[in-house]
């Protein structure tokens, strides 16, 4: 294996990732990173000691790699925060995820009355195609709580309206549970065997960098340099130059306007798949051009005001949900780190726009931005306009790839191309234009050093969904969508998975009714003969006086051969009906049960819907 | 490949199997410790005419009396009968079961 450095695009957590497996095992890399510092969107920006997040990055991870990477690369400055969000609707708060009681309450008593009206509707007559995401939703929600709680925040982040939404990608984000995951994970655990307290505390809680996502991904930086591998900030790769179906090497041009050109035996890209297609040279097929051209991606903005008042409130972030504010977000840093803010005294607040880059608040400027935060936040009673002394804004470009009713065919016939070439792969989130959380898109990372190294072989396009399971080995659904993991092609069998597989195929092991009631049919009726014969055959003056009173029940039986043989087939046909009942109730419990953990399930995951928008 | 809709919603696509001896070994514990716990029951409870109707097992197991040593040949007598018959219902369940799933899956 040859030790030319990895040449990988991009110095966000995917790119970072690789060169530090890639380090870790003695292969360096150059990083190329357009911006001016690494991190991608979990970057963290200071402006005058206010550290601000693009977003806001939860750190927990279902996938045990990950945890061991942020372990290693953090280690103490890995703070574990308590999650507080609510969502803001009509100058209320209602407790995020929702609860039935909390929502109804604040909804009042006639609003409350016409969304329980809307849902019994709904269950009674529900749409009868999910075609689209706003059917999804009313379907499970009824149409009241979807207008009020779910409708406005979507479309605000996603800039369309629910019903060009597909309903896959609703039903991607809260996977249908087959009755077998729900029983595995009631019996088990949803994580893994680990048990339900678990999950919920990792929604409850969560790990984050005591100076933001950001310092996660400077120190790992400092230590990729410790592996010999380079950074290189401000390089704007412009072309991707290949031969014979591999990349030969990458050009582009520095801040200054220089151009700087990289060769290399191998190529790692996390640049969204429209510019990169775009950049290739020679030019790809004019197929493969138009479907690059053809994906769409969601722009991002964070209005950050600095306030003066140490507690505005206590939650990480807000939802907002009134239609007649723009902002989707706001974040309150100093809640989800106390060392994002320099003095106590002060909060930072990020009010997070989504918009498109050809919008017009997206031309803002800063001033006119900061302006429009002010008022809505005052508008929404949040703050007063005295309390803001100061703001600034970061515009983030491509921040969400958009998941429209084409884009799946496009990254099919661009990842079709792509395959082409043996020395080079795409990772991260635009990398595979998959709305990755940051973890998926370390494992692409993880991959794809795994796969330089010639380690083992995994294809990081095949990505798990984001069920309970995000373990590696797990085997990969080719159809599935979003927020997942990568896994192996050749997946390695998970034991404790298999094992509980087998458990679960021997409790649930169907009783086949006719096999026992056919069972305790004959020994009834066997018996019931057996019984009346060795009484007949001891005779007597009066045979079997007691036994006879059988014959209020069993239709002409006596205590007679004749009756004996009447006894026998009649308690044949009456012990295969307990036999049969038998099965047939054992084996519906089992399944109501089944449902019952499954109902509980599928409830609890949709009630955190909005997270997953 | 889709996975089939009705293949999602099986729990288990395994017919339970009975085994014979573990039903006749819990078949013939009930049968006999349920037969002298009844006797001594009846025996405890004293009176003129005690268990006059469990008494007419001695019709089936012979030696057995509403006695303290017939609860113990009832002990004896409960394990046997249950035993044979958690045994055969578990054996003629295996035979039937096989037979039907073999028909099902054309074997």
């Amino acid at each position: 294996m040859t030790t030319q450095p990895v040449v990988i695009v991009g110095a966000g957590p995917a790119g970072l990732t690789t060169a530090y497996e890639l380090g870790k095992n003695g292969l360096p890399s150059i990083l190329l990173e357009a911006g001016k510092q690494v991190g991608g969107i979990s970057q963290t920006v200071n402006y005058r000691d206010f550290r601000f997040d693009i977003g806001g990055h939860r750190f927990f991870s279902k996938v045990p790699t990950v945890n061991t990477l942020w372990e290693e690369i953090l280690g103490e400055d890995f703070l574990l925060r308590p999650r507080i969000s609510r969502i803001h609707y009509n100058n209320r708060f209602f407790e995020y995820p929702l609860k039935p009681t909390n929502a109804l309450i604040g909804l009042g008593p006639v609003e409350a009355l016409l969304v329980c009206f809307s849902y019994v509707k709904t269950k009674v007559f529900p749409g009868p195609d999910e075609k689209n995401f706003e059917q999804w939703v009313i379907n499970r929600f009824g149409s009241r709580l979807y207008q009020i709680f779910f409708k406005t925040y979507t479309e605000k982040v996603w800039g369309i309206s629910c019903t060009e939404i597909s309903a896959d990608w609703a039903a991607q984000r809260i996977k249908n549970l087959s009755l077998k995951e729900a029983v595995r994970n009631a019996l088990f655990g949803a994580k893994n065997g680990k048990n339900r307290e678990v999950v919920t505390s990792l929604i409850e809680q969560f790990h984050y960098p005591r100076l933001g996502p950001g310092m996660m991904w400077e120190r790992c930086e400092e230590l990729v340099a410790g592996f010999g591998s380079q950074t290189l900030k401000g390089i704007k790769v412009e072309r991707i130059h290949h031969r014979n179906g591999q990349v030969r090497g990458v050009s582009g041009r520095s801040l200054s306007g220089d151009l700087v050109e990289f060769d290399g035996t191998r190529f790692v890209s996390t640049m969204p798949l429209r510019e990169l297609i775009v950049a290739m040279d020679p030019q790809p097929p004019e197929k493969v051009v138009q479907a690059a051209l053809g994906l769409r991606y969601r722009d991002y903005l964070t209005v950050v005001l600095i306030v003066k008042r140490e507690d505005v409130f206590p939650d990480n972030w807000i939802y907002i949900h009134s239609p007649e504010v723009k902002m989707g977000r706001i974040q309150n840093y100093k809640n989800w780190s106390p060392s994002m803010v320099p003095a106590p005294s002060r909060t930072s607040l990020g009010l997070e726009y989504f918009l498109w880059d050809k919008d017009e608040e997206w031309t803002w400027s800063n001033e006119r931005l900061i302006e429009l935060g002010v008022r809505e936040c005052a508008h929404l009673r949040l703050i007063h306009p005295r309390e803001v002394e100061d703001g600034t804004v970061v515009r983030m470009k491509k921040a969400y790839p958009v998941y429209d009713q084409q884009y799946q065919d496009h990254v099919q016939t661009i990842r079709q191309y792509l395959a082409t070439f043996s020395n080079f792969q795409t990772i991260g989130r635009n990398g595979l234009h998959r709305y990755n959380n940051q973890d998926h898109s370390m494992m692409t990372g993880v991959y794809a050093a795994r796969n330089i190294m010639g380690l083992s072989h995994h294809d990081v396009w095949a990505v798990n969904t984001e069920k309970e399971y995000h373990e590696e080995g797990r085997m990969a659904l080719p159809s599935a969508g979003d927020r997942m993991v990568p896994t192996q092609v050749q997946g390695a069998v998970d034991e404790s998975l298999s094992g509980q597989e087998a458990i679960i195929q021997i409790v649930f092991a169907k009783l086949d009714p006719v096999a026992l009631g056919v069972a305790v049919g004959v020994v009834t009726g066997l018996a019931i003969f057996a019984a009346t014969a060795i009484l007949l055959l001891k005779g007597g003056p009066v045979i079997g006086p007691r036994l006879s009173l059988l014959g209020h029940f069993l239709f002409g039986f006596n205590m007679t051969w004749g009756g004996a043989l009447i006894g026998c087939l009649e308690g044949s046909l009456m012990g295969f009906s307990i036999g049969y009942a038998g099965a047939f109730i054992r084996n519906g419990s089992l399944r109501t049960y089944a449902k019952f953990r499954r109902w509980r399930e599928e409830t609890d995951r949709r009630r955190h819907l909005l997270d997953k928008v | 490949m889709g996975t089939d809709p009705k293949e999602k919603e099986e729990l288990s696509r395994t017919v339970a199997r009975i085994q014979a001896g573990v039903l006749s070994i819990a078949c013939g514990l009930i049968g006999g410790l349920g037969l002298f716990i009844m006797t001594v029951w009846l025996l405890l409870e004293d009176g003129p005419h005690v268990g006059s109707h469990l008494q007419l097992l001695s019709n089936y197991f012979i030696g057995y009396s509403v006695t303290w040593g017939g609860s113990l040949i009832g002990l004896f007598y409960g394990t046997l009968t249950g035993g044979i018959l958690g045994w055969t219902v578990g054996y003629i369940y295996n035979k039937v079961a096989g037979i039907r799933q073999g028909k099902q899956t054309g074997t």
